[in-house]
Parts: structure tokens; sequence; C-alpha cells
């Protein structure tokens, strides 16, 4: 396996057999997928599409049927791999009785850091979050954003090389969803590999360098963002103050150009999600 | 941290998830369940045997003997129950909470998490056990002083000598807090602990929690009664009655799969009699309990380590 990818997966297959079931479903078939390091993979697709098995398949939860994962170039399935990983499954609980300082000091004892190392460590991730007011509060008493936000703390508690990010803004509100949003951005420019899933699509666009669409256990198309989604034989022209002359002109040249056809005009709309934040911030 | 090699086994990682499931155990209030006991053991002070009249007169160490058989059956039923009951919740609810995932997906290999766990539930037993010791022999030093300065009252008026009298407080007083009675106490930790270990077996591969609690308790009265059921056999055979194949086969398969708890609780039961209980005995019971421990705790591994979430 090639080391110089943060990611390799090769024609991963997982199947289940369910009990009392003959059929076997076959949850992922046949992916495989490259992830540079330093960059976004953005996976989406359908509930029950085979994105979390293929995420578990790669932190090693779920051992592949057939088909290699690698993560730096380790097999997915040994422990040593996991030193380069921080994960934030969909919809986290941790442990409720612990408060948001002590879930950070958990993680980062569980992988090896002690002493002023970890203290210092803690305080920096509880920054980056923004919890730091709510470090001494027990989980128990956090929102679904919080949890979120101490979630991806623990997931990046031993500065991994790559972070695994399962639905990472599900339930949470815009604002929240913005914050986190914000954070995958700041990983993106310290070079920390990013791989993620998720349902809102206009994210994933924000965000991701490369996407994969999987569908039914199978990768349907994957490349470059700018690749798989710009339109080359379409043009867009936004103006500031147009006099309405001017829009006649531009209308009568393209009429009178052959082949060329005006699809639709009119004013540029700000996304709800923007302005909800600009409203409530 | 990428060059860093992850060991096969950690101490320090085994004691992180240790002390994580303390926390998490005395955070959830389990140790509420001492009240209840306390208040059983010091009720138990007031509740007075009629040694004074009848057959049993001048036999007032059955007296201090029902104080240790109450308790020390209390504290092995609580124990157990304890055991089992913690055991069986804290992997589910770890995988059902997706808490399993996070500290998997860290390197923490599955035997590292495994046996901090288990670790985690006796030390919490460990230390329920020693707060019930420190009640029962704080409750039987006051009780052992009161029978025996009863006893200074009532056999000088049956007409004792004084050697007799001294004789009879001297056996009075092996009834009251000694080492044999801690003996006694660890022999029940023991059992807590193996019954701990078949939970965490059972959870490994068990889909509900009630399932693992039912079963657990099924594997706990089994371990008790297989050894009265092998007494009932060999009895069989100094009749001169033989056993089938089937039932010999059974018998095997019982004491293979099942703890056999007997020889604990007869260390136990001579704890509660004052009988003279040898370190070399202890010493041996404490290895057959590492053994259970040990083999329940490699099984939860094989079965655990290739369970997928």
């Amino acid at each position: 396996m090639s080391s110089g990818l943060a990611v390799e997966i090769k024609n991963l297959v997982k199947k289940f057999k369910p009990s009392f079931r003959a059929k076997t479903i076959r949850a992922v078939d046949g992916v495989s997928l490259s992830i540079s390091a330093g960059e976004v993979y953005g996976l989406i697709g359908p509930n029950g599409s085979g994105k979390s098995t293929t995420m578990k398949a790669l932190l090693g939860l779920v051992a592949p049927t057939s088909g290699t994962c690698a993560i730096f170039g380790k097999d997915s399935m040994k422990v040593d791999s996991r030193n380069d990983v921080g994960f934030l499954p969909e919809n986290p609980y941790f442990y409720k009785h612990l408060s948001g300082a002590e879930t950070i000091r958990f993680y980062g004892k569980l992988c090896g850091m002690r002493g002023k190392e970890l203290e210092d460590r803690v305080n920096e991730m509880l920054a980056l979050v923004d919890l730091e007011d709510a470090r001494d509060r027990r989980l128990g008493g956090y929102s679904k954003g919080m949890l979120q936000r101490i979630g991806l703390a623990q997931a990046l508690v031993q500065d991994p090389r790559l972070v695994i990010l399962d639905e990472p803004t599900a339930g949470v509100d815009p604002t929240g969803s913005r914050q986190i949003r914000d954070l995958i951005l700041k990983l993106k420019e310290r070079g920390i590999t990013v791989f993620l899933c998720s349902h809102l699509l206009e994210q994933v666009q924000e965000i991701c360098d490369q996407i994969g669409i999987i569908h039914h256990g199978k990768m349907v198309r994957q490349g470059r963002l700018e690749d798989l989604i710009s339109l080359e034989d379409r043009t867009e022209l936004i103006l500031d103050q147009p006099s309405p002359e001017l829009l006649e002109k531009i209308r009568a040249l393209i009429a009178s150009e052959e082949g060329s056809k005006l699809l639709s005009e009119g004013h540029p709309r700000t996304t709800l999600e923007s302005l909800f934040l600009e409203e409530t911030q | 941290m990428s060059q860093a090699k992850t060991s096969f086994i950690s101490l320090r990682r085994i004691l992180i998830i240790a002390r994580s499931t303390v926390t998490q155990l005395v955070r959830m209030k389990v140790f509420w369940f001492l009240a209840p006991i306390a208040l059983l053991f010091v009720g138990l002070q007031y509740f007075d045997a009629f040694w004074y009249e009848g057959p049993e007169a001048a036999q007032p160490q059955q007296e201090l003997q029902m104080h240790k058989n109450l308790c020390l059956g209390t504290m092995m039923l609580f124990g157990s129950l304890f055991a089992i009951v913690s055991t069986a919740l804290l992997i589910p609810r770890d995988i059902e909470d997706r808490t399993l995932y996070t500290i998997l997906s860290k390197p923490v290999p599955r035997l590292d998490y495994l046996c901090g766990k288990l670790l985690g539930v006796l030390i919490v037993i460990a230390i329920a056990m020693l707060v019930m010791d420190i009640l029962l022999v704080t409750t039987l030093h006051y009780r052992t002083a009161g029978v025996l300065a009863d006893m200074d009252d009532f056999l000088p008026r049956l007409g004792w000598g004084q050697d007799l009298i001294d004789a009879k407080k001297a056996e009075i007083a092996a009834h009251g807090p000694s080492w044999g009675l801690q003996f006694g106490i660890l022999a029940h930790f023991f059992k807590a602990a193996i019954i701990a270990a078949v939970a965490l077996l059972i959870s490994t591969f068990s889909t509900s929690t009630i399932f693992t609690i039912a079963t657990s308790v099924l594997v706990w009265i089994i371990g008790a009664l297989q050894g009265i059921a092998r007494d009932a056999f060999m009895d069989d055979r100094t009749l001169g009655e033989t056993t089938s194949i089937a039932g010999r086969i059974l018998g095997t398969l019982v004491s293979l799969l099942f703890p056999d708890f007997q020889v604990f609780e007869s260390i136990a039961e001579a704890a509660a009699r004052a009988q003279e209980i040898l370190v070399l005995d202890v010493v041996k019971v404490s290895g057959l309990a590492f053994f259970y421990v040990a083999i329940y705790t490699v099984l939860s591994w094989f079965a655990f380590s290739d369970k997928e979430f």
C-alpha cells in the first residue's frame, strides 16, 4: 500500500448476514477511494448507502469481507494505524459523568499523553472548540452542538494527521453547524486530512476538495469538486448596479449570437443560512 | 504520534479505563446500596437469640455466629449481584452510546478495554466489600464485647468456676473479629470477581442486558450448586451405584464450563464458624480465583476481538 496517501481503500466489500435471514446484505460493494494528505474528502449518499460502514471499516470497527483499508500506509485493522486518526461518530454520547475537560483528558491519556503536555493540550482543545466556559460542566448538561464540539476536541486531542467525521453537524442548529464548519476549515488550513460524510450538501460543497457519491454500497461518482459540479457549456455573469439600458444591450447581443441562449436572469440571492446567521449574531 | 508503536497490552491504559469505570460507577451513585446494608448490620445488633434459656443456654457464640452468617451472606449476595449488574450494563451502554467507537478508534487494543472495564468493576466491589467489612467488624466487635460482659454476669450464676468461664470467654472471643473472618470476606470477594468475569464474557456476545444478567445469575446458581451435585454423585458411587456415561459427560461439561464456588463457600463457612483457616488454603483459593478470572477474561477477549460495531 502506498504510504503517500492519508487514506487508501481498495475494493472494499462488506457483507452482513442478518439473523434468521438467508440472504446476506452487501453494505459496501467494491468501494475504492484514496485521499491525499491535507485534503478534505466528502462522502455523500442517502441513508443506508454504506457511508458509515466504509468509515467503520477504515477505523477497524468492522472487518472487511474483502478488500483493504489503510491509513498512512498502515493496515486499518492494526491498532497502530489509530495513532494518526481522530474520529467523531454520528450523534456521539460521551460519558455523561465526566466534565468537558475530563473527557478530553481521558482520551488524551488513552493516546499516551500525560503531565503538562496533556494539560496544555486539554486547554488548547477547549479553546479551539470554544468550550472553555463549560470545561467543568458535566456532559449530561451539554447541548447537542456542545457535544459535537467536545467530540471534535477528543478526536483532535493527540494531534492526528487524519480526522474522520461522521455527520459532524447532524442535529446541530445553524450557528453550531457554522462553528463546526469553521473548525473543519481550520483543520484544513493546518494541513490535517479530513474525511467526512454529511447530508448537508451545501456544507460539503463549501469545504471539500474531493467528493465521492455512494449509493447502494457502490461508489457511483468520485473526483475533484470543481470537476464534478462545473457546467462547462454555461457561463454566469453577476453585475453590480447594471442600468436597464446595459441589460437590454446584453440581451440583444445574446440574441444576435447564433447558438447562444439566455436561460435565466434575476437577482442573486443570499442563502437562508447566511440570512439566519446575519440576523442572529 | 504517528511513529508510536502500540503495545499488545498496557497496564497504564488498563488503569486509565479502570479509573474511568470507577468514576462512572461512583457518579452513578452505586454506593447508595450500602446504606440499607449498614442499617441491616447495625439493626442486627439489637436482635437477640434466646440463649439464656433452653438447650442453647451457655452457647452464646451462636449469637455471634448468626450475626456473622447474616452479614457474610448479605455481603456475598450484594457483592455478586452488584458484580453481575454493573458488568452487564457497562459494555452494552458503551456500544449503545457509541462511546466505544471513540475509545476503540484511539490506539487502544480491545484486551486493554476489557481488562480496564473488569478492573474498574472489581475496584468498586472491593471498596464496597471493604466498607461492609468495616461495618461488620465494628458491629461484631461491640456485639462480642456485649456478649462477654453478659457472660461475666451470667455464667457465675450457673455455678461455673473461673477456669471454665475463662475458657468459655476465649471460645466466644474467637467468634469476634479475626483474620479468619477477613479470609471469609476475601472468599466472597473472589466469588464476586469470578461472576463479574463471567458477566463480562456473556456481555461480549449478548445482544441484551437482560439476557446477560439472567444468564450470569444462572451461572452463579450453577456454580454454587455444582459442588453439592458432585458430592451427591460421589455418594452414589460410594454406595456402589454407577452413574451413566451421559451423566458423567454432563458432569464433566458442567465442571468445565461453570466455576465451582464450593471451595470459596467452604472458606466463608469456616470463617463464620470461627474455624481455623490455613494461609496456604487462602493462597490456593486466591490462585483458583485468579485462574477463573483470567480464563473468562481471555475467553471474553476471543469473543470481543472479532466483534463488529
